[in-house]
């Protein structure tokens, strides 16, 4: 019976996806899970060298959930700048900094409340709050512009070539931005070479 | 539920390559550097010694896991998997030959680009969890040197990409042989799509990618901290390097992490600019060799024999040239290559503007 088979194969199919729906769930909330985690233990770690590696895990899982948003481009370039890039700069620091100069940071008084804490407990006990007020308030499945763009089929679906459309509009509409990072970014450069130069000899 | 087994059954056979590889490419390489110093090499074990590396990996893995006594025991013990993993994660995009690629994606070039340079933190990692002068040495060179050649590698992959006018190792490949989707031009005006064969490759395509390969092979072998730029484990100054402290099946991890990333670094240069799995031969006349010599099978073929030729030619350097000195290495990247590849850039710009 050809009909019946075929609905047994789209029953399939349909369990098949709810399947890949739960293993995906399942994989988000590994990653935010360990996003946070890591993120927690970067601030709370006493050992700076191991709050630093530790932010690679942080980063690493940020990236991840970057593919779920379908932003893989802003993902890969994420663990490239950061990881490859800012993380090594990072630990260069460190590596290159002077041993008392990290002992004075440990002898900071760590208690919670104490004075050199209090404003950024403040102030991430208000952005909390933020989130969390902006979190109840919003109706996520009715937001304005959603919904208009998915009534004028403006939406992006997971096998979509991104980079393409990145690169057209990076070379078109924004391309006073670029050229504007580009000039400061070439000014650091020459400015960093200025810096680590061998200085003529004084007499 | 079939699905996510294949998915593992991808992930195994990847990393049985990986071991294979690296068995047999530490015995071919210490019989060519017994060929070169005009020696024997390891002859002991099974007829001309070919089990000898299967003997030292059960010895390795029966070793003692010593951990010195200052270091920083968390890092000291995940650094050797991070480096691991992150050259096995490369071979991910990498395709073997046509319809055969273990993930499809779009941004191919780009992700192997990116977890290739997580490796240099797994290196600051071990260097600084042994607790030891040379382990730091060797890993402050061996970071200092690969986020320097990351700079000539990234600009001869972009001039090969601007080529391809695409990201997908997978089309790129489809794109240098009969298979092409778009018109393939021999040095940019002879249409050879049903011709194929070795005239299709990318480096025959635009003759200055050829220049951009040597660019991509030099800075590769810097990647691999392979010699001549071997300066972080440089045994006469720093004894070992970064895996000094290391034992038992961890340095075998460090070690398989190595001979993977020779072989990766040569098959991302293979698929980029010499043509990936497509054949050398072309199509003349009414000799269809390259339509021939397409297939799954042929794929695996000739993208194993062209990669363990580079690997080969890798080892060759290796026991030929002496090594740099620190200032010597700094000076060939950023006075040579990176002008020559930003050079390789502009014309792969041009070519693409005027032909």
């Amino acid at each position: 019976m050809p009909g019946m088979r075929a609905g047994k194969t789209v029953r399939k199919r349909l369990k098949f996806r709810k399947e890949k729906d739960v293993v995906e769930q399942i994989i988000f909330y590994i990653l935010t899970a360990i996003a946070i985690g890591s993120a927690a233990y970067v601030v709370l770690s006493q050992q700076l060298i191991r709050s630093v590696f530790m932010f690679f895990v942080t980063l690493f899982a940020v990236a991840g959930l970057y593919v779920f948003a379908l932003a893989d481009f802003v993902a890969l370039t994420q663990i490239v700048i950061y990881v490859g890039g800012v993380l090594v700069l990072l630990l260069f620091a460190f590596l290159l900094s002077s041993k008392d100069a990290l002992d004075t940071i440990s002898e900071i008084p760590s208690g919670l409340l104490s004075a050199n804490r209090l404003p950024a407990v403040l102030i991430s006990l208000a952005f909390f709050g933020l989130l969390t007020y902006t979190f109840f308030n919003i109706d996520f499945q009715n937001l304005n512009w959603i919904t208009s763009a998915q009534a004028s089929g403006n939406v992006k679906s997971v096998t979509d070539d991104t980079i393409r459309n990145i690169g057209v509009n990076l070379m078109s509409r924004y391309l006073l931005p670029l050229e504007m990072i580009s000039i400061l970014l070439m000014m650091a450069l020459i400015g960093a070479t200025q810096i680590a130069r061998k200085e003529p000899k004084a007499l | 539920m079939n699905f996510y087994l294949l998915y593992f059954l991808v992930a195994f056979t990847i990393f049985g390559f990986i071991a294979v590889f690296s068995l047999f490419s530490v015995y071919a390489e210490r019989k060519v550097s017994a060929f070169m110093q005009d020696r024997l090499g390891p002859m002991e074990v099974g007829k001309y010694g070919w089990l000898q590396t299967a003997a030292d990996i059960l010895k390795l893995i029966q070793k003692e896991y010593i951990l010195p006594a200052l270091a920083d025991k968390v890092l000291f013990t995940i650094a050797p998997v991070i480096i691991f993993v992150a050259v096995y994660l490369g071979f991910v995009a990498l395709p073997w030959a046509p319809g055969l690629v273990p993930a499809t994606m779009n941004l191919g070039v780009f992700y192997v680009f990116a977890i290739i340079s997580i490796e240099a933190l797994g290196i600051l990692m071990a260097g600084w969890g042994s607790n030891n002068k040379y382990s730091l040495l060797g890993a402050v060179r061996s970071v200092a040197q690969m986020v320097s050649y990351e700079i000539p590698i990234g600009f001869a992959i972009i001039s090969a990409v601007m080529i391809s006018q695409t990201l997908d190792l997978q089309i790129i490949n489809y794109n240098q042989g009969i298979l092409a989707i778009d018109a393939v031009k021999f040095l940019g005006f002879v249409d050879v799509t049903k011709i194929g064969g070795i005239l299709a490759w990318n480096v025959f395509q635009a003759p200055h990618l050829l220049v951009a390969y040597v660019i991509y092979f030099i800075a590769s072998l810097a990647e691999c901290n392979r010699a001549p730029f071997d300066l972080p484990e440089a045994e006469s100054e720093l004894i070992g390097g970064f895996h000094t402290e290391y034992t038992g099946l961890r340095f075998a991890f460090i070690f398989l992490a190595e001979y993977a990333m020779m072989f990766l670094v040569a098959m991302l240069g293979v698929t980029l600019f010499l043509g990936g799995w497509n054949t050398p031969l072309p199509n003349v006349g009414s000799l269809q060799l390259a339509t021939y010599t397409t297939g799954v099978f042929w794929g695996i073929f000739w993208i194993m024999t062209k990669c363990l030729t580079v690997v080969g030619i890798q080892m060759w350097i290796r026991w030929t040239l002496p090594r740099l000195r620190v200032d010597q290495l700094m000076t060939l990247c950023w006075k040579i290559l990176t002008p020559l590849a930003f050079l390789c850039l502009v014309i792969s710009g041009l070519w693409k503007l005027l032909l």
